[in-house]
């Protein structure tokens, strides 16, 4: 019961994002502003609904199973874009590396070593 | 007995006329794809959710149904997307006292990151010649897939085509990440989070939490950071060239 509970409360936060959404014509989706919401609403109570915590576990871990329909329907239109493989290949793979590595040096250009204990060990490496 | 046969012939249609057949076929080519990962010795370069979004693909081609059929049953699915990105609330709320104390660095490289994101491969595709339809659809390649359908929609984008830019990137941005970390030799669980959910949208963050709670929380507000930022540059962007 206590999955179902959770389940109920993401469901009112998702209706809260969306009327918020629709009030103030947000150009985002109502699960992002819903989810913000849910975390302010946490940090006002001071801690987390137990039930919403056990919900969010599976649902997290489901994330990547609910991309996988959409996925399918590119084999079937791939003769569309027969002529453009490669271009398009090449910006996906060349260009995910590339902003890795921009991202990836930016952030530890400019975010300071953390003091917690396990972590700076860690860090220690690159310092 | 041929009457029986026609019948039999008849029962994918039948089954795919209501959402259950697509929902358990999306369900046991997940599974499935999870465990011929594991059989394969988990290849960074072919992730589960690929196996299983080819395993689909067949058995779509090999039944008499079409791929609408299947389109619109897993509809049903892809609605626990909503309930899905709210429960990321958990593990974003568990990192707040760390998110606060890092809100300034992070807010000076998280848009750099996510503008670079897109451009590197927009400027790519356009110099080999893409027409603006393929851009489109590949602009919003490291958003999470809520925001990222709503956004190649704007721009005149196809849905298929971005959905798998989604997945390309995903799986690269996890190599990526694994790979470049080790030779910048970057250990912090914080900074590989950030950079798989900036990179990667939901598939990184997935990946993220399998390293530690602490980088798939930093995951979940680097993909919703860049989701948010995303959604409202980008169209403003695109209408300055297009």
């Amino acid at each position: 019961m206590s999955v179902l509970r959770g389940f109920l409360w993401l469901l009112i936060f998702l209706l809260l994002g969306q009327a918020v959404v629709g009030l103030f014509r947000l150009p985002m989706p109502s699960g992002v502003i819903g989810m913000l919401l849910l975390t302010l609403f946490f940090g006002y109570r001071g801690g987390m609904n137990p039930d919403v915590v056990h919900i969010s576990q599976p649902l997290i871990a489901m994330l990547a199973l609910l991309i996988m329909p959409g996925v399918v329907e590119i084999f079937f239109v791939a003769g569309q874009f027969a002529d453009q493989w490669a271009a398009i290949l090449t910006a996906l793979i060349a260009g995910t590396l590339l902003s890795v590595l921009s991202s990836l040096l930016l952030m530890r250009r400019y975010l300071p070593a953390s003091d917690a204990p396990g972590m700076a060990a860690g860090n220690a490496g690159h310092e | 007995m041929n009457d029986w046969l026609e019948r039999l012939s008849q029962l994918p249609q039948q089954w795919f006329d209501s959402p259950i057949a697509a929902i358990a076929l999306t369900l046991g080519a997940y599974f499935f794809g999870i465990r011929l990962f594991k059989l394969m010795h988990r290849p960074t370069w072919c992730p589960p959710m690929l196996i299983a979004a080819i395993l689909i693909a067949v058995t779509i081609a090999l039944l008499p149904i079409g791929i609408d059929d299947y389109n619109r049953g897993a509809g049903w699915l892809m609605l626990l997307l909503g309930p899905a990105t709210v429960a990321l609330a958990v593990p974003l709320y568990q990192q707040l006292p760390q998110i606060r104390a890092l809100w300034k660095p992070i807010l000076l490289t998280l848009p750099l990151s996510a503008t670079l994101a897109a451009c590197y491969a927009v400027i790519i595709a356009a110099t080999m010649g893409a027409p603006k339809e393929v851009l489109a659809s590949l602009a919003p390649k490291s958003v999470t897939s809520p925001i990222a359908l709503g956004l190649a929609e704007e721009l005149g984008g196809s849905r298929a085509l971005l959905m798998g830019a989604l997945l390309t990137t995903g799986v690269t941005a996890i190599f990526g990440v694994e790979w470049l970390s080790r030779v910048l030799r970057i250990r912090d669980p914080r900074l590989i989070g950030l950079a798989l959910g900036i990179n990667g949208h939901a598939l990184g963050t997935v990946r993220a939490f399998e390293i530690s709670s602490a980088a798939g929380a930093f995951a979940s507000l680097g993909m919703s950071l860049t989701g948010a930022f995303t959604a409202v540059v980008l169209p403003l962007v695109w209408h300055l060239f297009y």
